[in-house]
């Protein structure tokens, strides 16, 4: 399944079914929802009508409140769990039937420290929606992160600062490499012009500055690397142009790094992934559509990088 | 005080200047220096092809034979910088050459050693291109240096000329292979 159109005619005949389902347990979560913030609401002037003073706010509001959220998250968490199963599992396999798809797995965390994308220190490190499998010749993994610096004030409270959040793919490249070459979306340069150039050949923290020769490809990223030469041959002129259309595709700030023989990529997004609506309907094309293009992002990178050439001497 | 101020300050932008200077020519030379390496790797797969091709081609005795005496004259060592360059690009076309005629030998194509050699071959063959844009990219900057203001007072002292960049050659224009790029 490639085509909005294809994907359309697969809504129509297989998801539709399931939607409506679906859709009937979400209703029963918006009834549940009502009454728990009924019973909620309703407690403490129950107990204080049998009771008197805070001993029967600690005697039966407490124990209803927390039954009430401890019921609510579980009904949620069940509805979202067969969302998932019926859902996104479907539309992974109905774009490439050899992807296996987990929802509660994410990338391996050294994967993404491994990657040097992102200096910055994170201690929490969370995902979803692991889709693994082999896309042609190529081994391509990915799923939703979602990592964080988390730490407490002087005042206890918790502070959390997102460091990346989105999706996050992992890819073997078709060429064997040793050193580490790191592409970072060039904001200095677009800012500054020349001297932003000149203060990234400073960073230090990040190694050599590599100028590349595509025009439209130094616009949008900034460059790392130790080798001049391995990050030239890794960033052939045409691989430089399927950068930057893939770029252009996802319409975000995309990130890259090769490391390992492998290619990371992470994709930035604002909003939380392949989630199911609650207070909307579940039948409407519009959120399956943008499941799927989410999806197809990911895995069409495999073809947009050109990945499954394997002409040089890596198999 | 004031005038130690500022002879220190001219002092050190010299000396910053200068290192600036030796370290662009420095990469300029080191890149020149893995490019012929590259290069030499290239060279070194021609026994290897030319004993694995001739087998099957009967037409083409001429050209394998040209590439034999390339690579004699290339490890003998005694050539130049641009003696080097226009050698490798004769190698470059006999070689494209070659993969074209490939084509009407598909007992040749299908061959295991052939198919090894070939993508040793286009391996080599993107790490020269990886190099030679590297190259490029250093002499860029070195031009620059001694060009612009105002290294190249310095630039002019110290009697650095502008290098040349590599351009590929008018046959190796020529030469791309539209259909063997489709048919990889």
């Amino acid at each position: 399944m490639k085509t909005i159109e294809e994907l359309k005619a697969y809504y129509e005949t297989d998801l539709l079914p399931i939607l409506r389902v679906l859709d009937r347990d979400r209703k029963k979560i918006l009834y549940r929802l009502f009454l728990g913030i009924l019973l909620s609401a309703v407690a403490p002037i129950i107990s204080l009508y049998f009771f008197f003073g805070p001993v029967s706010l600690m005697v039966i509001c407490f124990p209803v409140w927390i039954g009430v959220i401890i019921y609510l998250a579980i009904s949620i968490g069940s509805y979202k769990k067969s969302f998932k199963v019926g859902i996104i599992e479907q539309i992974v396999r109905a774009i490439d039937p050899n992807l296996s798809y987990n929802a509660s797995k994410a990338v391996d965390k050294a994967h993404f420290k491994h990657s040097e994308l992102f200096k910055n220190s994170w201690n929490e490190y969370k995902g979803d929606d692991y889709v693994q499998g082999m896309v042609g010749k190529t081994s391509l993994e990915f799923s939703e992160l979602h990592v964080q610096h988390v730490s407490t004030d002087s005042e206890g409270r918790r502070r959390a600062s997102t460091v990346f959040r989105g999706l996050y793919l992992v890819a073997d490249f078709n060429k064997s490499f040793k050193g580490k070459t790191v592409i970072l979306p060039d904001t200095a340069e677009k800012l500054l012009g020349s001297i932003g150039s000149m203060l990234q050949s400073w960073n230090v923290t990040r190694g050599e500055l590599i100028k590349m020769e595509d025009v439209a490809f130094e616009k949008e990223f900034v460059v790392y690397g130790d080798d001049q030469i391995e990050a030239r041959y890794i960033l052939s002129t045409s691989l430089m142009e399927r950068i930057v259309a893939y770029k252009k595709k996802s319409n975000r700030p995309v990130r890259l790094s090769f490391i390992g023989n492998n290619v990371h990529v992470a994709i930035s997004y604002k909003k939380s992934l392949f989630e199911p609506r609650i207070f909307r309907s579940l039948l409407s094309f519009k959120p399956i559509q943008e499941y799927f293009e989410d999806l197809s992002l990911a895995i069409d990178l495999v073809e947009d990088l050109n990945l499954n050439t394997r002409i040089w001497t890596k198999d | 005080m004031v005038v130690g101020i500022v002879v220190g300050v001219v002092l050190l932008s010299f000396a910053l200047m200068y290192n600036g200077l030796v370290r662009k020519k420095n990469q300029v030379e080191n890149v020149f220096a893995s490019m012929d390496a590259m290069l030499k790797k290239r060279t070194d797969l021609i026994p290897n092809l030319v004993s694995t091709v001739q087998q099957y081609m009967q037409h083409e005795r001429e050209t394998l034979n040209e590439l034999t005496e390339m690579r004699a004259k290339a490890v003998s060592g005694q050539l130049s910088a641009d003696e080097k360059i226009a050698l490798q690009n004769q190698f470059s076309k006999a070689l494209g050459g070659i993969m074209v005629a490939v084509e009407n030998y598909p007992d040749l194509k299908a061959d295991q050693n052939f198919i090894h050699l070939q993508s040793s071959l286009n391996e080599v063959e993107e790490q020269i291109s990886a190099a030679r844009r590297a190259y490029n990219a250093a002499v860029t900057s070195y031009n620059n240096a001694i060009e612009m203001l105002p290294t190249n007072i310095l630039a002019s002292m110290m009697n650095y000329q502008r290098k040349n960049v590599f351009e590929i050659s008018e046959a190796e224009r020529q030469n791309v292979d539209v259909k063997g790029l489709f048919n990889q």
